[in-house]
């Protein structure tokens, strides 16, 4: 296998890895060549996956910025935000080299088509940056379709023995395809919103039926926000009211707002927050702190659900 | 504190409880009001400590159609110095402090008086954090639409209504408390009590002490933020409510520290 040092521009590859040795085969030496050309390195994986690198890396591990993946990017929404663009942007003027692995074989039916979109936001968030985004994918672990898909979400694939352009690459398509209409709940309590003067009851509304489900304390502030930064967010874009709606869904607590509105920019919310103004920062804070977001948008009606974990 | 009332007999019933209050704790009290001074002693009628009170001259009364000719626009600065030399000579002359209550809905009616008389509010709660001077406020809600209600209010530690949803005011330390729930709801009567009470910033900081904030979404605490940043200094919110810290530090706000309220 070739090792690339000469990295350039915005690279995107996913890598496919078969086993723990083609893991460190492949990224072993691309922290080792980016740490010894003097380039910022940072390791974005879960953490059992953290645990193989770091013992490979001894010799460099204290030069890389070590990330759990499984904590910092549960949530994909804030993985551009929070994680690669925090690193990238304390790197300026220099290549970046990240490993950020958000697919990995526990991602959850919920969760894994907001993973596949973030994916595919990635290359528009970074065109035109100096910076390697390697994206390792378990191929033994994680279902064909999800292999499919990194081949339609990275312009380049890497593999034990071959690096090539992913003829497949069309990230639009996936970012269409995953967003799916988000069916309604029966069981959920309702609240519809049509005036300002209404965001404290429907705040009121949310954490009395939130901790009536079973919401930790701790939690709640995180939940107050969600719940007003989505509602107000609803006010200001859409025309007409919006319905928050809560209920629980396995282990989760999902908090939903409802309305006539179009979410056209795909990376709203996913943008770290601008220095200049006092305010759109509404979804950004709804992805950093929920525990997943879904979104579902076409031009005549949002979707947007945000679930917190009830248990530990 | 500021108390509303759509019956001027129970604004007269609840001024008298104060100042009957203040007589009891050594202090010398002053009732203000529209109405000829005589008809303010009227007013007093029928509390005996009172009516004592103002034989000796423990208790007085004033009429603001004196003091303030109708359509009158207050000075604040110079009322805040006129309530502090009856404050010191109070003081002098053996009280405990001095208390007020006051009918203020005629200065209140016009846009220009409302502003003037929201910025004296604000010095006078400075100069009461300090001194031995309290007061209550009247205004005839009846006379005075909701925003002009709700911007009053706003500015008072304690009111009998809830419409601004947030309260602002001055406190000890040349600090600045705010207590209650602020949102879109109310973000625009927070942008202009900012300005009514124009913050004094010591040591590169301005403390917001706010033991009693219940919610601040992140449109509210950044309008604050920026009223420190305008003036050079950070902001240190000091709160209890776990999402202000959550908000700073995911949203990297540099000049905003949160602590816990003391």
């Amino acid at each position: 296998m070739t090792i690339d040092t000469t990295l350039d521009g915005f690279v995107h590859p996913a890598l496919f890895y078969r086993s723990d040795d083609e893991y460190l085969a492949a990224l072993v030496p691309f922290v080792s060549d980016g740490v010894a050309a003097g380039q910022p390195v940072a390791v974005a994986v879960p953490g059992p996956r953290l645990s193989v690198l770091r013992a490979a890396l001894s010799g460099v591990a204290d030069r890389v910025t070590m990330i759990d993946m499984a904590e910092a990017g549960r949530n994909p929404g804030r993985i551009i935000a929070g994680v690669l663009r925090r690193f990238a942007d304390e790197h300026p003027g220099t290549h970046v080299r990240i490993i950020g692995e958000p697919i990995w074989p526990g991602r959850t039916a919920d969760e894994y088509p907001a993973c596949a979109q973030h994916e595919a936001l990635i290359n528009a968030a970074f065109t035109g940056r100096d910076l390697t985004i390697v994206c390792p994918y378990d191929v033994v672990g994680l279902d064909p379709h999800v292999v499919a898909d990194a081949r339609v979400t990275h312009p380049l694939v890497w593999e034990a023995d071959s690096r090539y352009p992913s003829d497949d690459y069309a990230p639009e398509r996936v970012i269409a395809h995953y967003n799916q209409p988000l069916d309604g709940r029966a069981d959920a309590v309702a609240m519809t919103v049509t005036e300002v003067n209404q965001i404290t009851e429907a705040r009121r509304f949310t954490t009395a039926h939130a901790r009536a489900l079973g919401l930790a304390e701790e939690r709640v502030a995180d939940l107050e926000l969600i719940a007003t930064e989505l509602v107000t967010n609803s006010l200001i874009h859409a025309t007409g009211s919006c319905v928050l709606r809560l209920w629980r869904h396995g282990d989760h607590l999902v908090c939903e707002v409802r309305d006539a509105g179009h979410l056209s920019d795909p990376l709203a919310g996913r943008r770290p927050a601008p220095g200049d103004q006092p305010f759109g920062r509404g979804l950004l804070l709804v992805n950093e702190l929920a525990d997943l977001v879904r979104a579902h948008t076409t031009p005549t009606g949002t979707t947007l659900r945000a679930l917190l974990r009830l248990v530990r | 504190m500021c108390w509303w009332y759509s019956d001027a007999a129970e604004f007269r019933l609840r001024a008298r409880e104060f100042l009957v209050d203040g007589l009891a704790a050594g202090q010398r009290v002053r009732y203000v009001g529209s109405a000829p001074e005589a008809v303010l002693t009227r007013e007093l009628d029928g509390v005996t400590e009172l009516a004592e009170a103002l034989r000796d001259g423990t208790a007085q009364v004033r009429s603001l159609a004196e003091a303030y000719p109708g359509g009158s626009v207050v000075d604040p600065d110079e009322q805040v110095a006129v309530y502090a030399r009856a404050t010191e000579e109070a003081v002098a002359d053996g009280f405990t402090g001095f208390r007020v209550a006051a009918d203020a809905t005629a200065l209140v009616r016009a846009p220009d008086q409302l502003a003037a008389f929201l910025r004296y509010e604000h010095l006078i709660d400075r100069y009461m954090s300090e001194n031995p001077m309290s007061a209550m406020c009247g205004y005839d809600r009846s006379e005075l639409g909701d925003p002009a209600v709700a911007q009053l209010a706003c500015l008072h530690p304690q009111t009998n209504v809830r419409l601004a949803g947030f309260r602002l005011h001055a406190a000890s330390d040349r600090t600045v408390a705010l207590a209650g729930e602020l949102d879109m709801t109310n973000r625009s009567l927070l942008d202009s009590a900012l300005d009514r009470v124009d913050l004094a910033a010591d040591g590169g900081e301005m403390v917001v002490d706010a033991p009693e904030l219940a919610f601040i979404d992140h449109a509210c605490l950044l309008r604050l933020a920026g009223y420190a940043e305008r003036r050079g200094v950070a902001l240190v919110l000091r709160t209890d409510w776990p999402g202000a810290s959550r908000m700073a530090q995911v949203l990297g706000l540099s000049r905003v520290r949160v602590e816990r309220a003391a």
